[in-house]
């Protein structure tokens, strides 16, 4: 009966232990980002290209008018897609930048629009900064830090260089945690992060863009 | 207190501290940690249950289509709504750890567990059903208003949680009061019925009376408590609603628990079930749409309410789990009469306090697992 029971209570708990802050992702995101520089050599913004999974795009052209079966065109995506921007106000675009170390706000988005094609939605937007900015180390990432949405950088050309001749652009996939990393996440509980921290983003799409 | 008897009563306060360790931890997540930190944390077993739940979703897709070109692939495709179902509800959400609780602190038996846990998923799958049935197929409503309403009905879900939680707070927390009182004066039990404060039983009947006839009930607990009914807690029971007022004073004389589980305890069962199966899985309602999206609207269904039969799987395990580790504890307090039956009533008001925590993060968005009106709203 204890092997009984213990066999029980741990099965329990490994359940219960998967309760924690995980979340189910029902939207995925492929994309493409390039970094925008102006002549003088200072960073102006990120145009996005975001390709969202076929179930959900789908599930977003939920009853917009069209009217030739399976084609929209953009006039009449136009409103979700202003939808779209406005509803990712909420989350900061997903978009985190910092020059040096130092974190960058973005104004809302322009020069939105929506695409469909091959049974997927494309949402174009370009996020200018606040105010343009040089930096020697410029670094750019997408994610979503509650996974409600999974981003992933495009197969073919996932980043690229928009106006900097001079600058290097490299970009990092997420990674699985390393040993290190994983008994520092072990101890998050007994041991939050400050608000400075940035050690969540560890694992998120990285772009990085050095200057000389 | 031997080990065989330690063992369960570890399990439960386990069960419990964990349940609570979730609490804190999605409460003190907006305000400490980052999401991302807890949530990228998934490795081992958790990481590969989500890799595997999002495959098996990702895949719905693919094994839809095939099924417009040909009608075997419908049976691959229910097969993976079935895995994905069992995966999915492996994840927060779905209700889990509110019927647990509900369970531990109801002292429901593990049958009634099984067929709660059926029947809520079913419900679940039913209501995504409903809400794509009318609002997409007979109003060609946009995915804003239909992640509007389901997010209402969200609300309305959680809020129904924490009345239940209430409910059992209240009835379990007089409970453990009155085997509070009864392990104090346990030399002279008498006195223990005739202590509970005529205010207090007063207002203990008009609770639950006015859930069928407010007016006339208040006056019958009036009567009652001037017949000096009050002077023997079963003068309660004669009155009215004679199941329920077992589940809230008859603890104080420890039962049996298969004299709790009477047919009324259905009633009961279904109104917790109702509150975690109205809000529909969001997972349900992208499918069915792709699926209308594809004329495809009944495999859609289909799938939604096999997906449903998966998730019913799951929980039900769980909960049976949680059931019997509550039995095993019960035996034991059995066996040792005042302290265990205190203990006893301590778990079940835990428990009960457990859901109208888990009703009040989940309505205040501490524990959201889904969201479907990411990019709609």
């Amino acid at each position: 009966m204890i092997k009984r029971t213990c066999c029980s209570c741990v099965i329990l708990l490994l359940l219960l232990s998967v309760n924690r802050a995980e979340a189910h992702p029902h939207v995925w995101v492929t994309f493409h980002s390039e970094v925008l520089y102006a002549a003088d050599g200072t960073m102006t913004g990120v145009r996005h290209a975001w390709t969202f999974d076929d179930m959900f795009s789908a599930y977003a052209l939920q009853g917009i008018s069209h009217a030739k079966k399976g084609q929209y065109t953009r006039e009449e995506l136009a409103s979700l897609a202003q939808t779209n921007v406005d509803s990712l106000k909420e989350y900061g675009y997903f978009t985190y930048a910092r020059a040096d170390g130092k974190k960058l706000k973005f104004s809302e988005p322009v020069d939105y629009w929506l695409e469909y094609r091959n049974a997927a939605l494309t949402l174009h937007f370009t996020l200018p900064l606040k105010a343009a900015v040089s930096a020697k180390t410029m670094q750019i990432e997408i994610y979503d830090p509650s996974i409600f949405v999974d981003f992933e950088f495009a197969k073919d050309k996932p980043v690229s260089l928009s106006g900097a001749s001079q600058c290097l652009l490299t970009y990092d996939l997420p990674h699985q945690p390393t040993a290190a990393e994983q008994a520092r996440l072990s101890q998050l509980d007994a041991v939050p992060l400050d608000a400075s921290s940035s050690y969540g983003e560890t694992f998120a799409n990285r772009i990085l863009v050095k200057c000389q | 207190m031997t080990r065989s008897r330690a063992v369960p009563s570890i399990a439960l306060a386990a069960i419990l501290i964990t349940c609570v360790t979730d609490i804190v931890s999605a409460w003190s997540a907006p305000f400490g940690a980052p999401h991302s930190a807890a949530g990228m944390s998934a490795s081992g077993l958790t990481g590969w249950i989500f890799a595997e739940q999002a495959a098996f979703y990702r895949s719905l897709s693919g094994f839809i289509r095939a099924a417009k070109e040909d009608g075997a692939a419908i049976w691959e495709l229910f097969g993976i709504s079935f895995i994905y179902g069992v995966f999915h509800a492996v994840g927060p959400g779905h209700g889990k750890a509110v019927i647990s609780s509900y369970l531990v602190a109801n002292e429901e038996t593990w049958r009634r567990g099984l067929v709660l846990s059926f029947v809520s998923a079913a419900i679940q799958s039913v209501v995504a059903i409903i809400v794509v049935a009318i609002a997409a197929v007979l109003l060609g409503a946009t995915a804003k208003a239909i992640g509007l309403t389901v997010h209402l009905v969200e609300i309305a879900s959680y809020a129904l949680v924490i009345l239940i939680g209430l409910r059992l707070l209240y009835v379990k927390g007089r409970g453990f009061l009155i085997a509070c009182r009864e392990l104090t004066w346990h030399q002279v039990p008498d006195l223990a019925f005739a202590s509970p404060p005529a205010a207090g039983s007063l207002s203990a009947a008009t609770f639950q009376l006015s859930e069928r006839r407010p007016g006339a009930m208040a006056v019958r607990g009036g009567q009652c408590q001037f017949d000096g009914c009050t002077a023997h807690a079963h003068g309660f029971q004669c009155h009215h609603d004679h199941e329920h007022h077992e589940s809230a004073w008859g603890h104080a004389h420890g039962p049996e628990p298969a004299a709790l589980a009477g047919t009324g305890g259905w009633r009961r069962g279904l109104a917790a079930v109702v509150a975690v199966g109205l809000r529909p899985c969001s997972g349900a309602i992208i499918v069915l749409i792709f699926a209308l999206a594809q004329d495809l609207f009944w495999t859609g269904v289909g799938a939604t309410l096999i997906m449903g039969l998966g998730t019913a799987v799951t929980v039900a395990a769980i909960a049976t789990v949680a059931v019997s580790a509550r039995d095993l504890a019960s035996r034991v307090a059995k066996s040792r009469a005042g302290l265990g039956m205190l203990a006893m009533r301590a778990i079940e008001a835990g428990a009960a306090a457990l859901i109208v925590a888990f009703g009040i993060l989940l309505l205040a968005g501490y524990m959201a697992s889904e969201q479907l009106w990411m990019f709609t709203r």
